[in-house]
């Protein structure tokens, strides 16, 4: 790094195209790598209700009957205006229209929030079913769905929360001037961790809730 | 090849960072790697202790020190994670960090910051897991089976998982850092075959971290919260079920044991290379296959659980179990034809690999033994498992460290270390190890069971002999130790290159500047084209533009003559 000088400024100099190429590289790669990582991760836990699932298939249609797919119909669709309106804050950072992105971007954050309001009332219900996490004190309809249940969606719920907070940051870091038409990886790596999230849940719902 | 008579120029040394660099947050991947390599070295100290108290132990039959079975499980169970999780794999750590960078002509590695947290998190990580000894010793070993690890554990398990949890993460947060530095920040003119081998390694090896340590944070988790929060995931009485630890364990545990050895064979495969003057005999097959070593580790896990496995899911994982034989017998085979019709130098470096190879020989073999069901159903959980085990992670992975250490100290430090005593400790630990772990193999097959503080009589004098044996093996190591602090005051200037590498570490000056490289970093055609004109008069010309403007000026005066390295014979 040669004649890299720290300005008073927050916005952070650009660096020589080819460097910074390099650099925006290096952070969408790692983002890939992180991501793949948490593939596995929830390649586990889905994976382990599946397994179960098979064997226990009338217990999971008893939830499906008590609960309906009204609720976690509209968290969906939340999630996925979520990922749009994410979309549409990235394509206004592209033309410099800060503003503009953080209207989108705050839009996200809401929706996401949202989601896990959502989330914490479909859990009380599930709770009153007698789901819980505590195999001793479940009723024995629904014996050791709890822990399989919750670990995959509250898994998911708190990757949603890091998401809304990182929104926040990203949100603040535009406030300082941090991105640009030129320089905008930082955005650009929240989105593709939001997209999965939002991915990883289109699967949960296809999983846990539809089939 | 005629041998260069001709006193080296370079034998000037570069200036070293402070001491007091190295204890405090830097995000230079020199200082870095260096804090990660003295750090697992001292956790290398400490595990040796254990070990020695282990040793002593198992002298007579009759319980010894240890007043009940519970002291001694909670010394193998510290033992064998500190060696594992605090010494092997944050040393390879740190070589790589240290290494990878400089043989890819890079400045530094992608993320300095990550780089310099992620060996941060291993210091608190280690004080956890220390004082979990203290505080109620775990008591499981290093598998932590439930129910054991539940039910029967002091608080120190807790502790023994949430330090391997932050061990995970910093090991997650170095694996991607090294796979982007080797995909993104190698020059132009080093395509993926130009790279040196030891990229490769540690490439194959971050890939298995990426990929399974997401298991076993999974898993401890889910162990964590049955210790604390009641939950009962590995409870058979609650619903649970033991056997979803002992699979997710080995998900990760397996691959586990290739990234303690990947990186060591990513040494071999340069040390060789280097001291036998050779190019590599067959490149590609020992670069693909770490990457096939990589991916079938991931498929062989259920052969550590043969004797719980129902029978017919046994048989496929006897035949991927010996399938992973197949690329680590062409990486022997690879470094054997390298060496064959050499210009061997047999010096401590090169000695240790030869050792590793003909100790990991052993290993493999006794492994493949293991991997067959009848045998293994036999050998279970005896010092059989102890030996094999200790074969490949000492005669392997601790010989290729030493390896790497003897190599790469002129590099790190500027000096070489002493000859005479390296081959001294080599000659000691290589003796004294094949009599500390060879005789387990016949206890093991005569049925002493691992993990055991009293055994049966008849089991007594092998065991007098393995633990003498042992204490020689201890003290062997402050043979290397000092040696290496000697060397960092007394040992002769090393100059750029000592060893008349052709990778890229050696073509700057020893320790490197800041930033690695001065002017345009030039990567010979071939890693390894040692015993061409082309990669001599490269070598000559390196060596030229490194000590010429030191020779020149701004103070410099030419070495006195008595430290200039011996000639090296040959190209």
């Amino acid at each position: 790094m040669s004649e890299i000088t720290l300005h008073e400024s927050k916005q952070p100099a650009l660096l020589p195209p080819k460097e910074e190429a390099i650099r925006n590289d290096n952070y969408k790669f790692a983002m890939w790598l992180y991501l793949a990582s948490e593939v596995v991760l929830f390649a586990i836990l889905i994976g382990g209700f599946v397994i179960w699932r098979v064997q226990n298939p009338e217990m999971v249609a008893r939830m499906h009957d008590s609960l309906g797919v009204g609720l976690v119909s509209v968290n969906t669709f939340l999630l996925l205006t979520s990922s749009w309106s994410m979309v549409m804050g990235m394509r206004e950072i592209m033309r410099d229209n800060v503003a503009g992105m953080q209207k989108w971007f705050a839009a996200t954050a809401v929706l996401g929030v949202i989601f896990m309001v959502l989330q914490y009332v479909e859990y009380s219900e599930l709770a009153h079913l007698g789901i819980t996490l505590d195999f001793a004190g479940s009723s024995t309809e629904f014996a050791g769905l709890g822990v399989r249940f919750y670990s995959a969606t509250f898994f998911h719920g708190i990757h949603v929360f890091v998401g809304v907070i990182w929104c926040l940051l990203v949100m603040r870091r535009a406030q300082q001037g941090a991105f640009s038409s030129k320089r905008y990886t930082g955005v650009e790596v929240f989105g593709l961790y939001w997209h999965f999230v939002d991915v990883v849940w289109i699967i949960i719902f296809t999983i846990f809730y539809l089939v | 090849m005629a041998s260069i008579s001709v006193p080296m120029p370079g034998a000037q040394s570069a200036p070293r960072p402070q001491l007091s660099e190295y204890l405090r947050w830097s995000v230079d991947h020199k200082i870095i790697g260096v804090q990660y390599m003295v750090t697992a070295l001292i956790f290398f100290i400490i595990g040796g202790g254990l070990a020695m108290l282990i040793r002593w132990e198992l002298l007579t039959p009759a319980l010894d020190f240890s007043t009940t079975g519970s002291t001694y499980n909670s010394l193998f169970t510290m033992h064998a994670t500190v060696m594992i999780f605090m010494w092997i794999i944050p040393f390879w750590a740190g070589l790589g960090n240290y290494v990878v960078p400089l043989q890819l002509g890079a400045k530094d590695m992608a993320f300095p910051w990550l780089n310099a947290f992620a060996f941060w998190l291993i210091v608190p990580a280690g004080v956890l897991m220390l004082m979990g000894y203290f505080v109620g010793p775990p008591e499981a070993g290093w598998t932590a089976y439930p129910p054991l690890s539940v039910l029967f554990s002091g608080d120190g398990q807790t502790l023994w998982i949430i330090s391997l949890h932050i061990l995970g993460v910093s090991s997650i947060l170095g694996a991607i850092n090294f796979i982007v530095t080797i995909k993104n920040m190698r020059p132009e003119s080093m395509g993926w075959f130009q790279m040196p081998l030891f990229a490769w390694a540690q490439l194959a090896t971050s890939l298995i971290q990426i990929l399974g340590i997401p298991f076993l944070a999974g898993g401890l988790t889910l162990l964590l919260l049955d210790r604390v929060a009641g939950t009962a995931f590995f409870d058979p009485a609650r619903g649970g079920d033991v056997l979803v630890w002992q699979n997710i364990f080995w998900f990760y545990s397996h691959p586990a044991v290739y990234v303690m050895v990947l990186p060591g064979m990513g040494v071999l495969s340069e040390v060789i290379s280097v001291h036998s003057r050779k190019p590599v005999f067959g490149y590609k097959m020992i670069a693909f296959s770490s990457m096939g070593i990589a991916l079938v580790g991931f498929t062989v896990w259920a052969h550590h659980m043969f004797t719980s496995l129902s029978p017919e899911l046994r048989i496929p994982f006897m035949i991927t179990s010996f399938i992973i034989a197949i690329p680590t017998g062409i990486k022997i085979f690879s470094w054997i034809g390298t060496m064959w019709g050499g210009k061997i130098r047999f010096n401590s470096a090169m000695l240790f690999s030869v050792g590793f190879l003909s100790q990991f020989v052993i290993g493999g073999i006794t492994g493949m033994m293991l991997g067959a069901i009848p045998v293994d159903i036999h050998m279970h959980d005896t010092y059989f498992v102890v030996s094999h085990f200790h074969f490949v992670l000492y005669g392997g992975s601790v010989f290729a460290i030493y390896a790497s250490i003897y190599h790469w100290f002129p590099k790190v430090t500027g000096r070489m270390m002493d000859e005479r005593l390296g081959k001294i400790h080599f000659w000691v630990t290589y003796l004294s190890f094949f009599f500390t772990f060879f005789p387990q193999h016949l206890v093991g097959m005569q049925g002493m069971p691992r993990r055991v503080a009293e055994y049966a009589p008849e089991f007594q004098t092998l065991n007098v002999i393995i633990s003498l044996s042992s204490f020689v093996l201890g003290i062997s190591t402050f043979i290397i130790l000092y040696n290496m602090v000697w060397a960092v005051y007394k040992g002769k200037v090393a100059g750029p290159n000592p060893w008349r590498a052709l990778t890229l570490e050696w073509q700057t000056s020893s320790p490197p500047p800041a930033y690695n490289f001065k002017g345009e970093v030039i990567p010979f055609e071939d890693p390894y084209g040692y015993g061409t004109e082309a990669s001599r008069v490269y070598l000559d010309e390196m060596e030229q533009r490194l000590t010429l403007p030191s020779l020149l000026g701004k103070g410099g005066t030419p070495p006195p003559a008595s430290t200039t390295p011996e000639p090296v014979v040959g190209d």
